[in-house]
C-alpha cells in the first residue's frame, strides 16, 4: 500500500513539475486561440477563412493587399507592367527563397497559377480561367497572357489561395504530404500540426523580409467554445483569441490585462429577398420592406453597438464604397402606404433562420416585431445551418439574413455574385435587371480607375433603388490580446500581419 | 473453464451488429438535409466546382454503390477520404482516439472514487441524515449541465486559483494528466451520481444478505463485514451499469471535449456532422460502435470473473 502511495505521489510531483514547465511559455511565441482547426495547407483545396488566414503567415503571394485593405503592394513580384490592351502582364520576381533554402523563381509562380486554374482538386478554377498562358521567360520574369482584359485580375493574385508554392517541393513530396507540411516562402514555416489541437509555426529564416519578423513562432490553437477561449486569455494561458462574440466586448474591455482589438472588416450582413416569390417581385414591396426595418435597433441589440448601419452592398472602407448612397429611413407608416399602393394587403413571409446561431436567431425575433408594425407577418423557420444554405440556394425561402466577406480587394467578385446574373441566380435572390447586368460586365473590363469607380457608384445606386436585397449592417473583426502583445492586427480582408507582431 | 466459453462464441455475434450499425449510420447521415459539396465551397460555389467535388468523392453515384465502395474500403482496412480535411479518415481518427479514451478512463476511475465512499456512507446509514444528504447531492449532480459545470470549474481552478490549465490536451504525460483533471471531473460528477444510486441499493441488499448475517454471527466487526463481503457483492450490477452507460458516457464527452478544447473524437464528430463530412461521421460512428461492443464484452468477462455464480 505505502509503495503504491509513494509512486502516486511521485507521479503527482512529476505532473506538477511538467505543468509549471509548460506554463513558462516560450518567449516570443505568440499563442492565438480560434474557433476551429485548419483543414489543409494546400491553398487550392479550401475556400475557408480559417485556412486562408494561416496561409497568409506561411505562404507569400505575388501581390499583397496592404494594411488598409484598399491598395495592392508588391509581394514576391517586385514590380509589374501591363500592356495597353490589358492582355499581357509582365512581373519581375524578386530574389527570394523557399523555407527549404531553395530559390524561388518565376517558374514556381507560373506553376502555382496554372495549378489553381487546372488541377482537378482546385476549388478556385473558375476565378483563374481568365489566364491564357503563364510562362517564366527567365528565372526572374513571369509573363501572363489573359484571354480578355480584366480589371480585377491583379487583385486575384493577392488571394491566399493563389500563393506561390514550390514546384520542386510539390513534386518531391506529393500533394498529400505537401498539404500537411508545405514548402513555402512566408514569414513562418509549419513546424508541427497537431490536428484538432494546434498548428505550431516557426520563424522562417529564409523569408525575404526575415528582418521584419520579431516573433520566434506562432501557435494557432483551436478552442471551439467561445467562453473557454476568452477565459484562456483572461487566465493568461493564451496571448490572444479571435472571434470575440459581440456580447463579450464590454466585459473584456473592463479587464486591465487585456486589449480588445476592433479592426474594420468587409463583412456585410444583409436580408436576402426571393424576388421569384409572389409580391416580392414588385420593387415597391421590397422598398416597403426596407422602410419597415429599423437597422439602428438591430445594430444596437444584436451587435451591442459594434456594427454600423449599411447603406450599400460594397462595405464601408472597401474599394469604391459609395458613402452617399441612399439610406431609407425607418418609417413603418410609409411602408404600409407603399404596400397599399402596390395593391398588397396581407403580406406573409417565410423567414429562414440558422438554428443555434445566436446572432441570427436574435435578429429574426427583432425583424419579426419590426415587420409586424408595417402589417407584414414573418413566420420564422429555424433549420440546421447547412440545411438553411441548401434551402436558400434552392429558392425555398422568402427572406433570410446572410452575410458576405470579401476575399479580394476588387469589388468585381462580390458584384458579379450579387448583381451579375451569374450561375447562382444573383445570390439566390432571383433578382433580374438587364441594365445592371450589362454594367457589371462593362465594369469588369474598364481599365480606367476613374470611369470604373463611377460605374460602381451607379451600380450601388441601381441596386439600392431595386432593393436587390436589404443592406443591414457592417461589423468589425473583434479580437482580444494580452497587454504585452503589440501590433496584433487584421486587415479588412482578414490577413493577420504577424510579421509585425511583437510579444513583450 | 466452460464458463468462459462465451469469450470464443460471442465475437461471432458482433459481426451482424456492426454490419447493422454501418448500414444505419450510412443511411442516416445521408438523410440529414445538407450538401457536403456546397458546404466545402461555401457561398462562392459555382456549378462546375460543385460537380467537380461530387464526382471526386463519388457523391454523384447511387447510394447503394456508395455503400458498396464503403464496404470495399473497409475490407481493405480503409475508411475513405474526408471531404473537409482531404485526407484518409483512418489517420484522422487514430490521432483523436487517445484524448477521448483517456478522458473516458479517467472519468470512470474518478467517478468510482467518488461513488464508492458516497454509497458506503448512504448504505450504512439507510434512512438517516447522511443517506438523505447523499441523495440530495446526487439529484443535484444529475441536474447540472456539463457545459455549465465545466465552465464553473475552469473559472474556479484555472482563472481564480490558477492551479490547472484552462483547456487543451498537452504533449507530455504529466501535461496531459494536468489537462485531464477538470474535464474528467466534469464527467465524473454526473456519472458518479448514477453509480452512487446503483451501488447504494446493491449495498443495502447485500447488508441484509445471509453472507453478512453469518459474518456478523461469527463476531466479525461491522467494518470488515462491509468491506470484505458487502462491497464485492454489490459490484456486479454496477459493472453492468457502467457498461450500459458507456454509450452515454461517450456521448457526454462530445460536450466536454468542446468546452475543454480536447482534440478528441467527439469534437471531430461534431464538426464532421456540421459540415456533412459523411466519411468521417461513418468512421467515428463505427469506432464508437466497436468501442461500445468491446466494453460490454469486457464487462461480461469481468462479471463472470467476479461472481462465480454467473453463467453466460
Amino acid at each position: 500500500m505505502t509503495k503504491t502511495w509513494k509512486s502516486i505521489g511521485l507521479a503527482a510531483l512529476l505532473a506538477g513539475l511538467t505543468l509549471s514547465a509548460s506554463y513558462a511559455e516560450a518567449a516570443g511565441v505568440l499563442t492565438i486561440g480560434r474557433r476551429e482547426d485548419s483543414t489543409t495547407f494546400d491553398p487550392i483545396k479550401t475556400a475557408q477563412n480559417i485556412d486562408n488566414w494561416v496561409f497568409s503567415n506561411v505562404y507569400d503571394v505575388l501581390i499583397r493587399v496592404d494594411k488598409t485593405g484598399t491598395k495592392l503592394e508588391p509581394g514576391l513580384a517586385e514590380s509589374w507592367t501591363a500592356s495597353d490592351d490589358g492582355l499581357t502582364y509582365v512581373f519581375k520576381i524578386r530574389d527570394a527563397k523557399f523555407s527549404d533554402g531553395s530559390p524561388l523563381t518565376a517558374s514556381d509562380a507560373a506553376f502555382s497559377l496554372l495549378r489553381i486554374r487546372d488541377d482537378a482538386a482546385s476549388l478556385w478554377s473558375d476565378s483563374y480561367k481568365v489566364i491564357d498562358t503563364a510562362v517564366a521567360t527567365d528565372p526572374h520574369t513571369l509573363t501572363i497572357k489573359l484571354k480578355n482584359p480584366s480589371a480585377p485580375f491583379l487583385s486575384t493574385l493577392a488571394l491566399p489561395n493563389a500563393s506561390v508554392i514550390s514546384k520542386a517541393g510539390m513534386e518531391a513530396l506529393g500533394p498529400d504530404a505537401y498539404a500537411e507540411k508545405p514548402v513555402a516562402s512566408g514569414a513562418f514555416t509549419v513546424e508541427e500540426w497537431r490536428r484538432g489541437d494546434r498548428i505550431i509555426l516557426k520563424k522562417n529564416p529564409n523569408f525575404w523580409q526575415a528582418d521584419r519578423v520579431k516573433l520566434d513562432g506562432v501557435e494557432w490553437i483551436s478552442v471551439p467554445d467561445d467562453n473557454t477561449r476568452m477565459l484562456n486569455v483572461q487566465a493568461g494561458q493564451l496571448d490572444a483569441a479571435i472571434f470575440v462574440p459581440f456580447s463579450r466586448v464590454a466585459e473584456l474591455k473592463k479587464d486591465t490585462n487585456l486589449t480588445v482589438l476592433i479592426d474594420p472588416s468587409t463583412r456585410e450582413d444583409h436580408l436576402l429577398i426571393n424576388h421569384a416569390h409572389g409580391d416580392l417581385g414588385k420593387k415597391e414591396v421590397r422598398q416597403a420592406l426596407d422602410l419597415a426595418i429599423d437597422k439602428k435597433a438591430i445594430v444596437e441589440a444584436v451587435t451591442f453597438g459594434q456594427g454600423t448601419i449599411a447603406n450599400s452592398y460594397i462595405p464601408k472602407g472597401a474599394l469604391y464604397h459609395y458613402a452617399d448612397n441612399l439610406q431609407r429611413p425607418y418609417d413603418p407608416e410609409k411602408a404600409k402606404s407603399l404596400l397599399a399602393a402596390a395593391g398588397v394587403s396581407k403580406l406573409t413571409l417565410n423567414y429562414l433562420i440558422r438554428a443555434g446561431d445566436e446572432v441570427d436567431e436574435q435578429t429574426g425575433v427583432l425583424l419579426q416585431q419590426q415587420l409586424a408594425k408595417a402589417g407584414i407577418t414573418a413566420n420564422l423557420q429555424k433549420v440546421d445551418p447547412s440545411q438553411e444554405w441548401d434551402m436558400t440556394v434552392a429558392g425555398d425561402y422568402d427572406i433570410s439574413v446572410n452575410y458576405w466577406t470579401n476575399d479580394i480587394l476588387d469589388p468585381d467578385q462580390k458584384t458579379t455574385f450579387v448583381l451579375g446574373h451569374d450561375s447562382n441566380n444573383n445570390y439566390s435572390t432571383n433578382y433580374k435587371n438587364e441594365a445592371v447586368k450589362d454594367l457589371v460586365g462593362k465594369a469588369r473590363l474598364e481599365l480606367d480607375p476613374k470611369k470604373r469607380e463611377q460605374m460602381y457608384v451607379d451600380l450601388q445606386k441601381m441596386a439600392k433603388d431595386d432593393v436587390n436585397w436589404i443592406d443591414l449592417y457592417y461589423s468589425p473583426y473583434i479580437n482580444v490580446a494580452r497587454k504585452n502583445v503589440e501590433n496584433f492586427y487584421q486587415n479588412p480582408l482578414g490577413r493577420f500581419f504577424l510579421e509585425d507582431t511583437v510579444k513583450n | 473453464m466452460h464458463r468462459y466459453k462465451f469469450v470464443l462464441t460471442r465475437p461471432v455475434q458482433f459481426l451482424p451488429v456492426l454490419f447493422g450499425i454501418s448500414v444505419i449510420t450510412f443511411i442516416l447521415v445521408r438523410l440529414i438535409p445538407g450538401d457536403p459539396a456546397r458546404n466545402i465551397l461555401g457561398t462562392r460555389a459555382t456549378p462546375t466546382a460543385l460537380a467537380n467535388i461530387r464526382a471526386q468523392y463519388g457523391l454523384d453515384q447511387p447510394i447503394w454503390l456508395q455503400y458498396f465502395y464503403f464496404l470495399k474500403n473497409l475490407a481493405n482496412g480503409e475508411m475513405g477520404k474526408s471531404i473537409l480535411y482531404k485526407i484518409d479518415v483512418l489517420p484522422l481518427i487514430s490521432t483523436r482516439i487517445e484524448p477521448t479514451l483517456t478522458l473516458v478512463l479517467a472519468s470512470v476511475v474518478l467517478s468510482i472514487v467518488i461513488a464508492l465512499p458516497m454509497s458506503a456512507i448512504a448504505a450504512r446509514n439507510v434512512g438517516r441524515a447522511p443517506d438523505h444528504a447523499v441523495r440530495i447531492v446526487s439529484t443535484f449532480g444529475i441536474g447540472l449541465p456539463p457545459f455549465w459545470l465545466g465552465l464553473m470549474l475552469i473559472i474556479l481552478f484555472s482563472v481564480q486559483l490558477g492551479v490547472l490549465p484552462v483547456s487543451g490536451y498537452g504533449s507530455s504525460l504529466g501535461d496531459k494528466l494536468a489537462h485531464l483533471v477538470l474535464p474528467s471531473l466534469t464527467v465524473a460528477l454526473s456519472l458518479s451520481t448514477v453509480l452512487t444510486r446503483s451501488l447504494r441499493s446493491a449495498m443495502v441488499e447485500a447488508l441484509k444478505s445471509d453472507v453478512a448475517t453469518a459474518a456478523r454471527a461469527r463476531g466479525m466487526p461491522e467494518g470488515i463485514v462491509f468491506w470484505r463481503h458487502v462491497v464485492p457483492n454489490s459490484l456486479v450490477p454496477t459493472i453492468n451499469l457502467l457498461a450500459v452507460n458507456i454509450g452515454w458516457l461517450i456521448g457526454g464527452t462530445v460536450v466536454v471535449e468542446s468546452v475543454f478544447a480536447l482534440p478528441g473524437m467527439g469534437q471531430l464528430l461534431v464538426r464532421a456532422i456540421f459540415s456533412r463530412d459523411y466519411m468521417v461521421v461513418q468512421g467515428v460512428a463505427m469506432t464508437f460502435a466497436c468501442a461500445t461492443v468491446l466494453v460490454n464484452f469486457i464487462a461480461d468477462i469481468v462479471t463472470v470473473a467476479v461472481d462465480p455464480r454467473v453463467k453466460l
